[in-house]
């Protein structure tokens, strides 16, 4: 089970677990050697509503950093998400088809999107923030929004 | 879970989200179905007047099946009904709806856009069929 950093903005706690990294779009990648498992942050599943559909680029898709690897139809948006790290997808949570609520109520664990076999992530690193730089960026978004009301 | 045999009018609730999209499509459900598909066996009751404690409103729904129809994951309408004393013949949850005919995108606030009206039709149809099932008495599930 992960840890969680914490913190709450207006009405709204959320988390950010400790052993992810995150890209800018609010990507997590989790490192599962030689592997990494990536899914979306607690801050862009609380933004984004309510998901109704995911499709993620299946099995054997070849990606470099910044294409798109899913999209998800929430109640309010659809957001393409970008790849945060090159790679080969293995494997896709197959449980999004018929529960894709799932990245709703557990983000960080059954939630995920998919697993990647990273073949540039030394390099790929470098540009992913650690949970304390992701949760400080997010919690300064949150909090002028709530000024800007 | 309960099961509903009483033959008699069915009280339709819709969710009161105004400025919402899935909150629009459930009340045009329930219009489609208390003035155009089922007229005479059913009754659209204002969520609001539940939430205000509205004895009327409260004392209909308490005596009578109800089939809720929620906009978003809150599920006010189903829990007002509970709070009110009244059963729950079924639930409909808007996003349930969506993902079982999702080729009907809805869209737009105050006026949907054409997928909104077909999911709204499509999600009508649906509570006009357990609207049957109830007034003949073969009854409904909640939750189900």
């Amino acid at each position: 089970m992960s840890d969680y950093l914490e913190f709450r903005v207006d009405k709204f706690v959320f988390k950010v677990a400790v052993d992810c990294l995150y890209s800018e779009e609010g990507v997590w990648v989790k490192l599962e050697e030689p592997y990494v498992r990536i899914g979306i942050s607690d801050y862009l599943q609380q933004r984004s509503g309510d998901v109704a559909f995911v499709e993620v680029k299946p099995v054997d898709t070849v990606l470099v950093v910044g294409e798109e690897v899913a999209v998800i139809e929430t109640i309010k948006v659809n957001i393409s998400l970008t790849a945060p790290v090159t790679g080969k997808v293995i494997d896709v949570n197959p449980a999004l088809g018929t529960s894709p609520e799932a990245i709703n109520f557990d983000p960080y664990g059954a939630g995920w999107l998919v697993i990647i076999e990273a073949t540039e992530w030394d390099t790929n690193l470098k540009q992913l923030m650690t949970p304390q730089a992701y949760c400080a960026k997010i919690k300064r978004e949150a909090e002028q929004e709530v000024k800007d009301k | 879970m309960t099961e509903i045999t009483r033959k008699g009018v069915v009280f339709i609730v819709p969710c009161s989200g105004i400025g919402k999209t899935y909150g629009t499509v459930s009340r045009e459900a329930a219009y489609h179905v208390t003035e155009d598909l089922r007229p005479e066996d059913t009754r659209l009751v204002a969520l609001s007047k539940l939430v205000l404690g509205d004895e009327e409103a409260r004392t209909v729904v308490a005596g009578n099946p109800a089939i809720s129809i929620d906009g978003c994951k809150l599920a006010c309408a189903t829990k007002m009904v509970q709070e009110s004393g009244g059963s729950i013949a079924k639930d409909y949850a808007v996003l349930e709806v969506y993902r079982r005919y999702k080729q009907f995108k809805p869209q737009g606030i105050a006026v949907l856009n054409e997928g909104g009206e077909q999911l709204a039709q499509a999600l009508a149809n649906e509570i006009a069929l357990v609207v049957d099932e109830l007034t003949s008495g073969k009854g409904g599930k909640e939750n189900g």
